[in-house]
């Protein structure tokens, strides 16, 4: 036999840009290099969805951009928000009250809620599971709703500004959220022990994508990738901003740095997230109203620096804000999403697990994609074509 | 900021310090420096004893600078630390430091993509990471403040 | 264990019925203060145009007031915010920032349809008529 046969998968990854994680590389491209089944070697290419957010805040006041900011991802456009108005308040020395420091920290942890579920749905989906991918979407719009009685939607939150949060919660309001909640806490732990006991899931995600704990570090993992590999950085726990200060959680670490651990942390957080949740509502405070005026904002923003970090559901997410004080606008916005570490990083994931692994690790990175392209397999030595729909590959159908 | 201590044996490198709000220093470094720094990092602290969180770089065109931050976490207490170095507008040239910190990739893919700041030894840089195709036709630097995007 | 409790899950799921709210035939229950169609009340607007100034995604046009409505002397220049439901995002930030309090909310979010939405129709109904209009 002649030379061996490299098969080279382009897979095409695209996300709309939509109520989505768009903040980076969507469509992704990962070159993937493979001798027969074994992965050696992935190039990321990035750079298709790039809509210049940090040059368009430049360009806007700084209250103008909060609404910008939430809309850089959707299915974490709350942590953006408050990351990026907790710098303006930095820079202007303001203090909301505690009340909304604490509504900003229930909406934060909603969505964090929905944001793992649906990551770990879109995991059993990768692995072929698709009846349960279904079941965690159904459970999930509890929390959906949860978010859309606090908040007015669904997704897009808009729900913080500048000296507070947007709205007040009402005694009813806080009553549907706690029953939401009540329905929503057994459902999460019944996915949870799906996941420690189903053997199919078992099957396609222990062992599969493993990083070690220096890894993580040296390569600036981020988010539940890092924790389920032992390194316990939390920027709720460390930062301690809005009002978890006030609140009792646990960081979540698992040591086995797989993707099952990853699915594994992230199931515990969204228990964690409930329990804080829980804790919110009742602890609320009622020190005056957390709604501050709107029309009343201040428009002269001094000079300085400030950067703000928060943990989104993906991971550490920071946020450097520059003010010249000389206008309405801010002089740089830099934002640093946690899957632009994640998945920019990542190609040393991949090397040495087979094809079919391949979805599996990707989704437990959590890079949230919308919709997946077909594959191409290169066979090099007869110069033909075949398609795969990467569902296949993932022996889903 | 107790973890700072853990800086002491790199003082020399440190020209200046600042602050940036909510209480994180800021320590100025020579560009030159920036692999003396990180190699001195690594052993200072070991190699898991930071990462590199956030690497940002901003116009300054009065000045005549490009300033660049590393944003470093230091293990386990996850405190933050600024290093800060200023590079000239014309020619903001500095070595890559991803060989030694491997996490250090996409921040110096993007500030050359976005920025133009050419990190030496990094053989991943190129046009178009972020930057759509038209802006990298015309040879523009979007973030750059007389960019006409 | 939970294999079998899955599947007796999809089984009652499959007797159940579909989940799905099968929209437009069925309404979609969204919450009473949902973020849905608003529009300013002329009555009370000035005609200031803050909402269009801040308005993040320039949804917000200041026209005029077509000749045929009673327009509260409060309103000198005779005009009013025009929003384009295509363009808006919803945030409502308009709402909080206009200083007279004149735009009325809903939770209306059925928006598609063939012709470009806009705030004209439900904005110039506050007005009355005057004259051969």
């Amino acid at each position: 036999m002649g030379g061996r046969k490299i098969v080279e998968v382009p897979v095409t990854l695209e996300v709309p840009v939509g109520p989505q994680h768009p903040a980076l590389h969507e469509p992704l491209l990962l070159r993937v290099y493979a001798e027969g089944e074994e992965i050696v070697r992935v190039e990321v290419n990035t750079g298709y969805n790039h809509r210049g957010i940090e040059k368009l805040c430049e360009g806007h006041s700084f209250h103008k951009s909060v609404f910008v900011i939430g809309r850089v991802c959707g299915i974490c456009n709350t942590v953006h928000t408050d990351c990026y108005v907790r710098a303006l308040e930095h820079l202007l020395g303001v203090e909301p009250r505690e009340r909304a420091l604490f509504l900003r920290v229930l909406a934060m942890e909603l969505e964090r809620i929905h944001s793992h579920m649906l990551a770990n749905a879109v995991l059993a989906l990768n692995v072929g599971f698709e009846n349960l991918f279904m079941s965690i979407m159904l459970d999930r719009e509890r929390a959906m709703r949860a978010k859309e009685v606090l908040t007015g939607s669904r997704v897009m939150a808009d729900y913080i500004v500048v000296g507070g949060v947007r709205r007040d919660l009402d005694d009813s309001k806080r009553e549907k959220i706690a029953r939401l909640l009540d329905a929503l806490a057994p459902r999460l732990e019944f996915y949870k022990r799906v996941f420690e006991e189903d053997e199919t899931v078992l099957k396609r995600t222990v062992g599969v994508g493993k990083v070690s704990r220096l890894d993580a570090i040296r390569y600036s993992l981020l988010g539940p990738v890092a924790r389920a590999s032992g390194v316990a950085i939390d920027a709720r726990a460390s930062e301690r901003y809005d009002a978890y200060g006030e609140l009792n959680f646990n960081v979540i670490v698992n040591s086995e740095g797989d993707v099952w651990a990853r699915a594994m942390v992230r199931w515990d957080e969204t228990l964690e997230a409930v329990r804080i949740a829980r804790q919110v509502l009742e602890k609320l405070p009622s020190d005056g109203n957390p709604v501050p005026d709107e029309r009343k904002l201040p428009r002269k923003f001094p000079a300085g620096e400030a950067y703000t970090r928060v943990e989104a559901p993906r991971g550490e997410l920071t946020y450097y804000v520059v003010s010249d004080g000389k206008g309405p606008n801010p002089y740089r916005v830099k934002i640093r999403t946690p899957s632009f570490n994640n998945i920019v990083n990542s190609p040393f994931m991949f090397v040495g697990y087979s094809l079919a692994d391949l979805p599996a690790i990707l989704a437990s990175l959590d890079p949230c994609i919308s919709c997946m392209e077909r594959v191409t397999v290169i066979d090099v030595e007869k110069g033909a074509r075949r398609s795969i729909a990467l569902r296949d590959l993932a022996g889903g159908e | 900021m107790a973890a700072l201590v853990k800086l002491k044996p790199l003082e020399e490198l440190f020209t200046g310090r600042s602050s940036v709000l909510p209480g994180r220093v800021v320590l100025e470094f020579k560009p030159d420096d920036v692999r003396r720094l990180f190699s001195g990092l690594i052993e200072a602290l070991g190699p898991d004893g930071f990462f590199i969180s956030t690497l940002s770089a901003t116009d300054l065109p009065e000045a005549g600078r490009v300033r660049l931050d590393y944003f470093v976490v230091l293990l386990p207490e996850e405190e933050t630390v600024v290093f800060r170095t200023y590079l000239l507008r014309d020619k903001p040239v500095i070595q890559s430091v991803h060989d030694l910190v491997p996490g250090a990739l996409p921040g110096e893919c993007e500030a050359y993509d976005l920025l133009g700041v050419v990190f030496e030894g990094n053989a991943h840089l190129r046009r178009g990471f972020l930057a759509p195709e038209d802006a990298v036709e015309l040879g523009e630097y979007p973030l750059r403040k007389d960019s006409r995007v | 264990m939970a294999k079998l409790k899955l599947l007796g899950l999809s089984l009652r799921n499959l007797l159940k019925g579909p989940a799905t709210v099968e929209y437009p035939r069925e309404p979609v229950p969204v919450e009473p203060d949902f973020r849905g169609r608003h529009y300013a009340d002329l009555r009370k607007c000035t005609g200031c145009s803050v909402c269009a100034i801040e308005c993040p995604a320039n949804a917000i046009e200041i026209v005029e007031v077509p000749s045929g409505y009673e327009v509260p002397a409060s309103n000198r220049r005779r005009v009013y915010p025009l929003i384009d439901y295509g363009k808006c995002v919803f945030c409502y930030k308009c709402v909080a920032v206009c200083p007279f309090s004149a735009y009325v909310v809903s939770n209306e979010y059925k928006l598609a349809g063939p012709e470009k939405p806009d705030s004209g129709s439900l904005s110039l109904g506050t007005l009355s008529r005057v004259g051969g209009g």
